[in-house]
């Protein structure tokens, strides 16, 4: 008898319900992990007070509009959309009647707002025993600080990272990002997926109080119990390393960077190798890696030279006859053949790439990292995805993101069971604005 | 044993993940993934070789810093709260105990080159074969195939090849890294979550487990803000702005400034454009060093949507660092949040330790590490679950201290067992 075909596999969060409060960066990506996995989430806006990355762009041609973000769309893939006024006398009831239907709430509110409207955690609880709540402000429910404003661009400042990105002898840049935004949410999906498992064992619910700040400080490496079991305080290092030398990134003929660390005896050895062997690396001086990392600047100086002296354009020849110089002529390596070379010999190495390099980046593309989505406003544009890859329930970026109020109808008439007429009647009152 | 010697890992039967088994064979992509895990109530196994156990022991900085195999704060950091056995996987009576392991658990992480699994018997087919419902991790430099696959990566070429990098840094000294290792924290965060979906989707499935193919690259391209749609829509490439912030490619106002005491960040100049700069302006009149931005066009000009002439957003910049340089960070932050201006002072690591909003919120635990006879300050919850709280589960484990706990209570081997398998170098 022929097998039976196994059933096909659900999608991981398939008849999960979220409701999705949050704003900006944080709670939407948190948010944009189930639905890319299957959950149906339903994200509460108003066209009264438009989420901040809705009036943010990159817009097309420059033109704002709230429905063509593409800093929102990316962020909010796979999701519906709907519109609530809350300071409509009907608008936070309508909400609640909503709140019901869902199994997950998430929020990054200034802590106090969702009680005003009478979405906290135990007002949700008694429509919804089993509900996971998940807030995620910068700073937390509790505190001197509870109330700061901010955005992931200062709070990284705030959460150390300022003071590690720059150069030793200058001032605490910072990344180029708003760089706990893109940190912080993995550390609440964990939380929230952790507690959907745990609801799913016992049947029991429960409320996640999540500080983008606390949850930073874990993305500080060694720098902490350096200060707490040592009193030694790291600091910025440039693109240098504390356990390894050469790490740095120089400068190509064709203007791009290219970065080399040799952790290893293996890959110092690789990159003498990869280099021809020239005297300075066989200096009794560089060979250990700690006496290395005393010598890096020396080090620096010479690669620096070799990638002046070694590189070239696509346009330049291979081999080069040095001016003034005897012998045959010299072999001259495009950034791209650099770091083949290096890879070839066992160094870590890689381009500093450009977004426009990610976009054409061919292992970016085998991995089908970008999705390209049809948005009706914006065209067919870039979404981003998981970093991981599941053998056999893969994300599914399924729609682009919501247009303001887009499902407002779908939602309110199919999960909350409004009637058309008064569905019409409350459109007529303002409510879904 | 000694009978008044603590229990490590502190037993943690109310957290969300109580009852799941992980087994961590992860370098640094991993580890402080599979600690989150453990701080979630998995019992989280970390799997060393023998003798020199773990490479991550050798890294910096040590305990008084002195190197050896239990002082590695790095070691501390990741990989408090586990069980450490030892194994090695290249012998195959190493392979079979490993499997009975397999058998047992629920995830295994390893970071392995593409390609190398197999011989160490962690490859899917194998694990998959042996435990239907594992669920195996593997986080690499580029994921397990395509061009890049089998390029060797550390934290910084992470962040080269993943774009991040392209966005830090300043206009005159190029791209810069974060010293502390951002694409290593983003691939270990963004594993875990990669490998919760996969034990959720496993709950609903019949109990299916699969492969979680995870990239630092994909990783750290995941960092990159809106930089990926900035290229995609506007064709411009944003690029380190040192002191000033992109926005969708255009650089905006500067956003960091000098004090007496140290830097703040504070946005638009420090809220002295943008809507709501009259109670920035009012914050600086008030102390007179206005230098003028307090007049009815300057303010119309502040408030108003179009963009300042180059000129003076200079001037305005300049009055900015003017007024910060003179004072306090702490206070400034402070004064501007009261006036509804979102600053934060940029703040070290001793800093953060003694922030008051951290203490306020208890947020620091002590460790006791009863081994030397000291406690130490550790980072405390990253989440506060109400009914499966975080916890910390103690210090890092020794070489092997769980060897016995392991082998004999959980696969229940014989201690002469045990000991020849020592004797073979197999533990």
């Amino acid at each position: 008898m022929p097998e039976q075909p196994p059933p096909p596999l659900k999608k991981p969060f398939e008849g999960i319900r979220v409701a999705d409060f949050a704003w900006v960066g944080v709670g939407p990506l948190v948010s944009k992990y189930l639905a890319d996995h299957g959950a149906e989430v339903i994200r509460i806006e108003s066209s009264t007070y438009p989420e901040t990355l809705r009036r943010a762009g990159p817009f097309v041609d420059d033109v704002p509009d709230l429905d063509g973000s593409g800093y929102f769309a990316n962020f909010n893939s796979s999701k519906l959309g709907v519109t609530v006024n809350f300071k409509h006398p009907k608008g936070p009831d309508l909400v609640r009647r909503l709140l019901a239907h869902c199994d997950v709430v998430t929020e990054s509110y200034t802590p106090g707002t969702m009680a005003r409207f009478g979405f906290d955690y135990e007002s949700v609880r008694q429509l919804r025993p089993d509900v996971i709540m998940i807030s995620m402000p910068l700073y937390g429910q509790t505190g001197p600080w509870a109330h700061y404003a901010g955005y992931g661009h200062v709070l990284q400042a705030a959460a150390g990272f300022n003071h590690f990105t720059g150069w030793e002898d200058g001032p605490p840049i910072g990344t180029g990002v708003a760089y706990t935004d893109f940190l912080v949410p993995h550390f609440a999906a964990i939380a929230l997926i952790a507690a959907l498992d745990y609801r799913r064992r016992t049947g029991e619910g429960q409320y996640i109080d999540f500080s983008q700040f606390e949850a930073a400080i874990h993305g500080l490496w060694t720098a902490i119990l350096d200060w707490t079991v040592n009193g030694h305080e790291q600091t910025r290092l440039g693109n240098h390393d504390l356990e390894a030398a050469p790490h740095n990134a120089y400068r190509c003929r064709d203007g791009r960077w290219v970065v080399i660390a040799c952790e290893t005896e293996k890959h110092w050895e690789g990159l003498k190798a990869a280099l021809g062997r020239p005297e300075w690396c066989d200096m009794e001086r560089m060979r250990r890696r700690w006496q290395r990392i005393n010598e890096q600047k020396e080090i620096d100086r010479h690669l620096t030279f070799w990638f002046e002296d070694f590189t070239r354009l696509p346009s330049e020849a291979a081999l080069q006859v040095e001016e003034g110089v005897e012998g045959p002529p010299v072999r001259k390596y495009t950034t791209e053949e650099v770091v083949r070379l290096f890879q070839s010999f066992g160094v870590p190495c890689g381009i500093v790439q450009s977004p426009e390099e990610m976009h054409a980046d061919p292992q970016l593309a085998h991995r089908r990292h970008y999705w390209k989505l049809e948005h009706p406003r914006m065209g067919l544009r870039t979404y981003d995805s998981p970093a991981f890859k599941l053998s056999k329930t893969p994300a599914e970026l399924t729609r682009p993101a919501p247009l303001l109020g887009e499902h407002n109808e779908y939602v309110f008439k199919q999960v909350v069971g409004l009637s058309d007429e008064e569905f019409v009647n409350l459109m007529a009152e303002g409510v879904f604005e | 044993m000694n009978p008044e010697r603590p229990p490590v890992p502190l037993p943690h039967p109310s957290g969300p993940l109580a009852g799941y088994r992980v087994l961590d064979l992860a370098d640094e992509k991993g580890q402080l993934g599979a600690r989150l895990l453990a701080e979630l109530g998995a019992d989280v196994i970390k799997v060393e070789p023998p003798r020199d156990g773990d490479p991550g022991r050798q890294h910096a900085p040590f305990f008084r810093n002195e190197a050896g195999t239990e002082t590695s704060l790095f070691w501390w950091t990741m990989n408090a709260g586990k069980r450490s056995i030892t194994l090695q996987l290249r012998l195959e009576a190493g392979r079979e105990l490993f499997h009975r392991l397999v058998a047992i658990s629920d995830i295994i992480i390893e970071t392995t080159m593409p390609g190398e699994a197999a011989a160490l018997g962690l490859d899917y087919p194998t694990i998959e074969r042996i435990n239907p419902s594992a669920i195996l991790v593997s986080i690499t430099g580029f994921g397990q195939d395509g061009p890049y696959a089998r390029w060797h990566a550390t934290d910084i070429v992470g962040a080269a090849m993943g774009g991040l990098m392209y966005l830090n840094g300043d206009p005159e000294r190029g791209p810069v890294r974060t010293t502390v290792p951002q694409a290593y924290t983003q691939v270990n965060v963004q594993a875990m979550v990669g490998a919760l979906v996969a034990l959720y989707a496993r709950g609903v499935n019949g109990g299916i487990g699969q492969h979680v193919d995870v990239s630092m690259q994909e990783a750290v391209a995941n960092a990159m803000d809106n930089a990926q749609q900035t290229w995609d829509i506007r064709r411009v490439n944003a690029s380190g702005p040192g002191l000033y912030r992109n926005s969708a490619g255009v650089r905006t106002a500067r956003y960091l400034f000098e004090t007496a005491d140290g830097w703040v960040a504070a946005l638009q100049a420090g809220g002295l454009i943008g809507p709501n700069a009259n109670a920035i302006i009012d914050w600086l009149a008030e102390h007179g060093e206005a230098r003028g931005l307090d007049s009815p066009e300057w303010r119309a000009r502040l408030t108003a949507p179009q963009p300042l002439s180059p000129e003076d957003r200079e001037y305005v910049e300049a009055t900015m660092a003017a007024f910060c340089r003179t004072r306090k960070k702490e206070e400034l932050v402070e004064e501007a949040q009261r006036r509804g201006a979102g600053w934060a002072p940029v703040l070290s690591p001793r800093e953060i330790v003694e922030n008051k909003q951290l203490a306020a919120r208890d947020y620091w635990v002590r460790v006791a590490h009863e081994d030397i006879g000291q406690s130490f300050t550790y980072p405390g919850a990253p989440f506060r679950l109400s009914a499966t709280p975080w916890q910390q589960r103690g210090r890092a484990p020794h070489l092997g201290e769980h060897n016995e706990e392991v082998y004999c209570g959980l696969l229940g081997l014989e201690p002469q067992e045990l000991r020849r398998l020592r004797l073979r170098m197999v533990i």
